[in-house]
C-alpha cells in the first residue's frame, strides 16, 4: 500500500551528495531567526532560494507549483524553526521540509498517486555519450517531459544523492519501484537525447534495417 | 562506462534555476508581523492546567461511553476504522462550533494565546496529513490526533471562562453576613 509522504527524520546518507543545498547558516542567524526576527529570516530565505527553487521546480516540472511549494516550505520553516534541535546540519533540515513539501503537493494535485513510467515499458540500458555533448537547455527540456514520479525518482537519485530505500519511504512505493524508475527514466532521457537513437526514432523501419 | 554515473553527472552540472521573479515579498507578507513567542515549555502549564480544569467542567463526550464493567472491558472488540471515523468527525465539527463561541466570549493571557497558536499549528499540519490519506486505516489516527488537539485548545480557550465561573460561585470572604 501506498504511504502519504510526510515530515520524516533525516538520515546520515542523505547528507554526503551533491546537493546544491549546503549551505552554512550561522548560528546566531538562527537563534535570532528562531526569537522571531524578520531579518534574520529573510537571510535564511535568501540563503536557499535557489536551491529550494532548483529543487521545486524539478519535482513538480513547472514554475507555478514551484513557487507554491517554495513560498509554502519556507512558512513551515519558519513556523518550525524552533523545532530545529542542531543535531543534523541546519540545510539538510531546510532542505526535507523543501522536498516533503514538493511530494505533498504532487500528491494532492495529481491524485493519490502521480505518473511514472509504466513497468512494462521496454528498457535498455547500453553504454551511452549523449550526456557528454547534451547541452544544458537539452538536458532540461527532456527532463520536464518525463513523468513527475520518475522525473522525482532520478533527480533525488543523482543530484539530491538518496538511497533507494530512502525513495521508497518518501515516495511510498518500493525499493525495486525506485530502481526501476531510475532505470526506465534514464533509458527515456537517452532515447530523447542519444542523436543515433533520435535518428533511428525518427527514420522508417526500412531505412533503419537497410 | 555506466550510463547512470554519466548522467549524474550530467544533472549535476546543470545550473541553479532562478525563480522568474522575488518571491520574499509575499512571503514576508505571509510571516506573522513580529514574532515574539516565547518557548513553547512556558506555555505548557498554562495547557495541562486548562486540560484538568476542563475534565471537571466538560460535558460528556458523545464519544465516551459510560464506563464499561470488567467483563464487558474484556470482551469489547476495538471499533473497526469505518465505524468510528463518522464519530470522529463529529466530535471534531461539535469541539469546533463550541471553539468558535468560545472565542466570541473568552479575553485570553498572552500565554494562553501562545499555546493556543501553537496547537492550531498542529492542528493545520495534522489536515495536511489528512488530504494526502489513503484509506479510513489512515485517516482514522490522524482524526483522533486532531479530536485531541481541540480538546486541548478548547481547554486552554475555556480556561477564562471557567475562571469567571469560579468566581462567581465563591462568595469573597471579605463580604459581611
Amino acid at each position: 500500500m501506498n504511504r502519504p509522504a510526510t515530515i520524516r527524520p533525516l538520515r546520515a546518507s542523505s547528507f554526503d551528495v551533491n546537493s546544491q543545498f549546503p549551505v552554512d547558516i550561522p548560528e546566531t542567524v538562527i537563534a535570532r531567526a528562531r526569537r522571531g526576527e524578520i531579518a534574520a529570516f529573510e537571510q535564511i530565505y535568501r540563503s536557499f532560494e535557489h536551491p529550494a527553487w532548483t529543487l521545486a521546480l524539478r519535482l513538480s516540472g513547472n514554475r507555478e507549483d514551484a513557487r507554491e511549494i517554495v513560498h509554502d516550505a519556507m512558512l513551515r520553516l519558519f513556523e518550525r524553526i524552533r523545532q530545529f534541535r542542531g543535531d543534523a546540519p541546519f540545510w539538510g533540515w531546510v532542505r526535507q521540509i523543501v522536498l516533503n513539501e514538493a511530494l505533498m503537493r504532487l500528491r494532492r494535485e495529481r491524485g493519490r498517486s502521480f505518473e511514472e513510467i509504466a513497468d512494462d515499458s521496454e528498457i535498455l540500458i547500453e553504454p551511452c555519450t549523449a550526456w557528454q555533448w547534451t547541452e544544458a537547455r537539452e538536458l532540461d527540456a527532456a527532463l520536464d517531459a518525463l513523468p513527475a514520479l520518475t522525473r522525482c525518482v532520478i533527480w533525488l537519485y543523482h543530484v539530491e544523492g538518496h538511497t533507494h530505500q530512502e525513495i521508497a519511504d518518501l515516495t511510498g512505493r518500493s525499493v525495486s519501484f525506485s530502481k526501476s524508475q531510475l532505470a526506465r527514466g534514464t533509458a527515456r532521457l537517452r532515447q530523447r537525447l542519444d542523436p543515433v537513437q533520435r535518428k533511428s526514432a525518427a527514420m522508417p523501419k526500412h531505412e533503419v534495417n537497410a | 562506462m555506466n550510463p547512470h554515473d554519466d548522467l549524474g553527472s550530467a544533472l549535476r552540472a546543470l545550473p541553479l534555476a532562478q525563480a522568474p521573479d522575488d518571491l520574499w515579498p509575499r512571503l514576508a507578507a505571509a510571516l506573522p508581523p513580529a514574532r515574539r513567542r516565547k518557548p513553547l515549555r512556558a506555555a505548557w502549564p498554562a495547557a495541562i492546567a486548562a486540560a484538568l480544569l476542563l475534565a471537571l467542567v466538560w460535558p460528556r463526550s458523545p464519544l465516551s461511553p459510560p464506563s464499561p464493567s470488567v467483563a464487558e472491558t474484556q470482551v469489547a472488540p476495538a471499533p473497526a476504522p469505518a465505524d468510528e471515523l463518522p464519530a470522529l468527525r463529529d466530535r471534531s465539527q461539535d469541539l469546533e462550533r463550541w471553539l468558535g463561541v468560545l472565542a466570541r466570549q473568552s479575553p485570553q493571557d498572552a500565554r494562553s494565546l501562545m499555546a493556543a497558536a501553537e496547537i492550531a499549528d498542529l492542528v493545520g499540519l495534522v489536515d495536511a496529513q489528512l488530504s494526502v490519506a489513503r484509506d479510513d486505516q489512515e485517516a482514522v489516527p490522524l482524526w483522533r490526533q486532531r479530536v485531541g488537539l481541540l480538546e486541548d485548545l478548547a481547554a486552554i480557550r475555556s480556561l477564562p471562562v471557567t475562571a469567571l465561573a469560579n468566581q462567581d460561585a465563591a462568595i469573597p470572604d471579605s463580604i459581611p453576613l
